[in-house]
């Protein structure tokens, strides 16, 4: 402040406060001043670069993870930092505030993303009896429902233990395998199928790889032990996942993780790691990011449940999956439930009610009167223990179960039913069902419509290369295919049911699947298809009438903790309250978000450059005069690489031809283009004001060449050029950089004052904002001020852009005299831009 | 009108970089990449064989990743910027944090990055940095 009062009385006084340097001070100052504009630019570019990245991820469907969010808001922050450290330095030290501003932003976001692994304490096993709801943290969801389930009156579980999520931790910790797996996670690609997969078997193996701790490794074979001699007869065991957030109403994971069966003591420990590995298999992962898990969050527990030797097996939904009111789901086939929810399986259906005494509503033919006989028994049994679940855990349930040779019912699962069931067939399907139909399936896994051309999927290799958008077309439902339900429109397969994994997570994510549809894989690839799944119903083409009553596809992300942190993060980083660079709030300590403080650093960087002609003044001899035929002064300044090389630097004069500037070239093209025309016809009046100016300031009338003339200055280096001009009784500025890299290129224009009264002034500033918005510069105006700023384009677009400027510059002189005149404004607007056409014709 | 000679370009040829990862694959990788740049390459893997090249070549840029063993990559920096403060470091991780970058960037670091990258991104910001070491050399020489 000292300073710059001192400085003022200085100016005052007539002695300059601008520090004279030589040509070699100036360039090496320019050099480095430059330097730090332009890592600044590149900076500004990267961190909105990356905000619009964020900004689109969150807004247009697709599916994100936390590493995505970290690795943008590192960006961001990295590249705001740089900012803030380059205007500083080219401010001498001024702006200091702005560190404090994003160190305070920069910690809310930094809780806000890092997410350290959760810390789970406890016991590494638990008896499955002793799993409760209120153990979750350490059993999993599903084994924690099992284990509760197991303790109320009329269900029975098998026997088994849970190796908890402490277990699980104290094995990764002891191989250092959290940060090995967040390493490899980090530089993968997840819109990359084929890199996934990749990762994921990296990953899978590493953890396959490492040795169990044998302190853990004691304590499982003795749990096992401890089973065997409980049961008193030989145990296999199921080894299935628990994980933390699988099994619940917004995210079943049904299928996705890997599960072991008849598992012997031998086996006992691999199979315990291929479930856990499991956690980072490609399909589990996809759906994770799909529906917006934090991968850091997930803890997978497994559970060890004693083989059932299963005569009959099935799922049970207690709240029927087709909507109807009042009725639950049993399907049923001969063996263990695998065939079913890998729909491979051909399953029977019973339709029951709800309530005692749970009489047949509905049943499929197919099954043998024996069957059907013992299947009305149990079903009974069944449809009890369901609404006994259901009452306990206060929701529809989703129950997997068998039945031993005794006749004894286990329940195996016990989960929230995920998403509501189908609609009814609708009229507009019915009627549309004997134009172009194709093919006609038996179950609706999840209801709607959709179109798309065919992929049939054959082979693991076809996942790489199915296309988005498609309708996809597979023999069996597998669990496996789950990934490509993000780029399908419609899941078309010959075999499954409703019950199967695959139907629960499309109907997850909304995609329309038809099953049973024997015949489907003869579909042609490529061929469009209408599928109308709610009745079941494939149509030859795009039937508009049917896709007009679909329903907007779901995102799976709605909600999730990764969707939660990225909004979280957005109102830190995106938020734009500094608009108004006139406003006396725009000011480094009214920064509130990141975006602020990209917007405060860009704008004083322009005006910290702008200033470099004002701030510094040079020696005589450091510029050259351009001889030229015009009647006016224009003097060069080579920063850099202006001149050809040879150019004799002791010589007090430069031809244009020895000029190498390409921005200078352009502009002094732009003002070579036409002659002036000379001063307009002014009015008396404005005649009268452009006297009293020129009595005031006699040597800054250009149409009179004096040695009184003011001289302007090219600064100039092979891309880089800045014209300060007055002409007349205004001043413009001219500046560009038009290098090879699109980020730094830019092309600016400033200019103020004038001779008549303000209310003309300001009208040829309106005049040359109509002109240069028509040839898409961005504006500003205050007054008689203005200032025009295009960037990023491609070098022909920005070097016409200059010619534009020179030309402008020029013929823009005293017009202001006569911007009051009717007519003029719009004679003036047509000549300029016939002109302007014109000169840029060639280009174009 | 075009622009195309490029003092920036040209100035990247004449850098000397230095690859540190611990990864010798990558490291192998990048130097291939770099080198069909006809940039000047040379590899450490790991901080100590960095700091042993330091000591007998001169080095305008080094690429350095954070995660390594024994010293890692912000511990590097702090030696490196302490003994030849003119050396430009970019920092480039996979395993991005903004805490390590701010920490980064804060060390002295020209630029922070996050694997995977494009080799021609990777080369912009090295030809930047190799700029901002030159401009350092200057200044140094100037004030000398």
């Amino acid at each position: 402040m000292t300073n710059s009062l001192l400085g003022r009385i200085k100016s005052l006084l007539g002695f300059s406060t601008v520090p004279q340097l030589s040509l070699e001070e100036l360039q090496r100052l320019f050099t480095e001043k430059y330097c730090n504009f332009r890592e600044l630019l590149t900076a500004n570019n990267n961190a909105l670069e990356a905000m619009a990245q964020m900004e689109n991820a969150l807004h247009d469907g697709r599916a994100f993870s936390m590493a995505f969010i970290r690795s943008n808001a590192t960006v961001i922050s990295v590249n705001i930092y740089k900012m803030i450290q380059c205007l500083v330095t080219m401010a001498d030290g001024r702006y200091g505030m702005l560190e404090e501003r994003f160190a305070d932003i920069q910690q809310q976001l930094d809780n806000i993303i890092n997410h350290d692994v959760i810390k789970v304490e406890g016991r590494w096993f638990l008896p499955l009896h002793e799993a409760t709801r209120e153990l979750v943290d350490l059993a999993g969801e599903k084994m924690a429902n099992l284990g509760e389930a197991g303790s109320l009156a009329g269900i029975r579980i098998p026997p088994g233990f849970v190796v908890t999520g402490s277990a699980t931790r104290y094995f990764f910790q002891q191989n250092n395998l959290y940060p090995a797996i967040n390493r490899i996670f980090q530089q993968t690609d997840p819109s990359n199928m084929e890199d996934l997969h990749e990762r994921s078997n990296e990953v899978q193996s590493l953890i396959k790889r490492a040795p169990l701790p044998i302190d853990l490794e004691k304590q499982l074979y003795n749990q096992f032990d401890q089973l065997v001699q409980k049961s008193k007869t030989p145990v296999k065991l199921a080894v299935r996942s628990s994980a933390l957030g699988e099994d619940t109403r917004q995210a079943s994971f049904a299928g996705l993780y890997h599960t072991e069966l008849h598992v012997d003591r031998d086996d006992l420990i691999y199979s315990y790691k291929s479930v856990l590995s499991s956690t980072y298999s490609s399909r589990a992962m996809i759906y994770r990011l799909t529906k917006g898990f934090i991968h850091e969050e997930t803890i997978m527990c497994v559970g060890c449940l004693a083989m059932i030797d299963a005569v009959m097996s099935g799922v049970c939904y207690s709240q029927s999956i087709s909507g109807r009111p009042g009725a639950m789901d049993i399907f049923f086939s001969a063996g263990s439930a695998k065939g079913i929810v890998d729909g491979t399986k051909d399953t029977q259906h019973y339709l029951v009610e709800r309530s005692a005494p749970y009489g047949t509503i509905h049943q499929t033919a197919e099954s043998s009167p024996a069957d059907a006989r013992l299947m009305d028994e149990w079903a009974r049994d069944i449809a009890t223990a369901a609404m006994i679940l259901e009452n306990h855990f206060g929701t529809p349930q989703d129950i997997e179960w068998s039945i031993n040779k005794e006749g004894l019912l286990y329940i195996l699962q016990s989960r929230p039913i995920s998403v509501a069931g189908k609609k009814e067939r609708d009229q507009v399907g019915k009627r549309a069902v004997n134009e172009h139909c194709l093919l006609q399936g038996e179950v609706t896994g999840c209801a709607g419509t959709a179109s798309g051309p065919v992929f049939v999927v054959r082979s693991n290799l076809d996942v790489l290369r199915i296309p988005k958008h498609s309708v996809l077309v597979v023999e069996h439902p597998l669990p496996q295919w789950a990934p490509l339900l993000r780029k399908a429109t419609a899941l078309v397969a010959e075999t499954g049911s409703e019950a199967g994994h695959l139907a629960t997570i499309a109907r997850e994510f909304g995609v329309p699947a038809i099953l049973s549809a024997k015949g489907a894989t003869k579909l042609v690839n490529g061929q469009i298809v209408t599928i109308d799944a709610t009745n079941q119903t494939i149509y030859k083409g795009r039937v508009e009438a049917l896709l007009q009553h679909d329903q907007p596809k779901n995102n799976p992300m709605d909600g999730s903790p990764v969707q939660k942190a990225m909004i979280d993060a957005l109102q830190l980083i995106s938020p734009l309250h500094l608009t108004d660079p006139t406003s006396p709030y725009f000011r480094s300590s009214c920064c509130q978000s990141l975006h602020d403080i990209t917007r405060f650093c860009h704008e004083k960087s322009v005006v910290e450059m702008f200033d470099f002609g004002k701030r510094y003044t040079f020696k005589k001899g450091a510029a050259k005069r351009l001889v030229d035929n015009m009647p006016l002064e224009w003097w060069v300044i080579n920063l850099a690489d202006g001149f050809i090389e040879g150019f004799d630097s002791g010589s007090n004069y430069i031809n244009i031809s020895e000029i190498i500037s390409t921005p200078m070239l352009a502009i002094w093209e732009g003002m070579h283009a036409y002659g002036w025309a000379g001063p307009p016809q002014a009015s008396v009046r404005g005649m009268g004001s452009l006297f009293f100016q020129s009595t005031r300031q006699p040597g800054i009338d250009p149409a009179v060449p004096s040695a009184m003339v003011q001289k302007n200055y090219f600064l100039v280096s092979r891309n880089y050029c800045n014209l300060s001009v007055r002409l007349g009784y205004h001043y413009a500025m001219v500046e560009a950089y038009i290098s090879s890299l699109r980020t730094e290129r830019y092309v600016t224009f400033r200019f103020k004052g004038g001779a008549a009264d303000e209310r003309k002034r300001v009208g040829r500033v309106e005049l040359l904002a109509a002109v240069l918005e028509h040839y898409d510069f961005r504006i500003e105006k205050a007054g008689d001020a203005l200032t025009a700023r295009v960037e990023k384009r491609s070098q022909a677009f920005l070097f016409n852009r200059l010619k534009i400027l020179g030309y402008l510059t020029i013929h823009t002189r005293q017009i202001d005299m006569v911007m009051d005149a009717p007519g003029q404004y719009k004679r003036y607007l047509d000549k300029f831009l016939l002109d302007i056409e014109e000169m840029i014709a060639n280009e174009k | 009108m075009k622009s195309d000679h490029n003092p920036v370009l040209e100035a990247a040829l004449k850098i000397k970089l230095l690859l540190v990862d611990d990864e010798p694959e990558f490291l192998e990788t990048l130097e291939k990449h770099l080198r069909r740049r006809k940039i000047n390459t040379s590899v450490a893997e790991g901080c100590k064989v960095a700091l042993d090249i330091l000591e007998e070549q001169a080095i305008d840029v080094i690429v350095m990743d954070v995660s390594m063993p024994e010293i890692d990559g912000l511990q590097c920096l702090k030696k490196v910027k302490e003994k030849w403060p003119l050396i430009e470091v970019v920092i480039l991780t996979g395993h991005a944090s903004v805490k390590s970058g701010i920490e980064g960037m804060q060390g002295g670091a020209f630029d922070y990055c996050i694997k995977p990258i494009e080799t021609q991104e990777l080369v912009e910001k090295i030809e930047l940095a190799g700029q901002k070491a030159l401009i350092n050399k200057q200044k140094a020489d100037a004030e000398s």
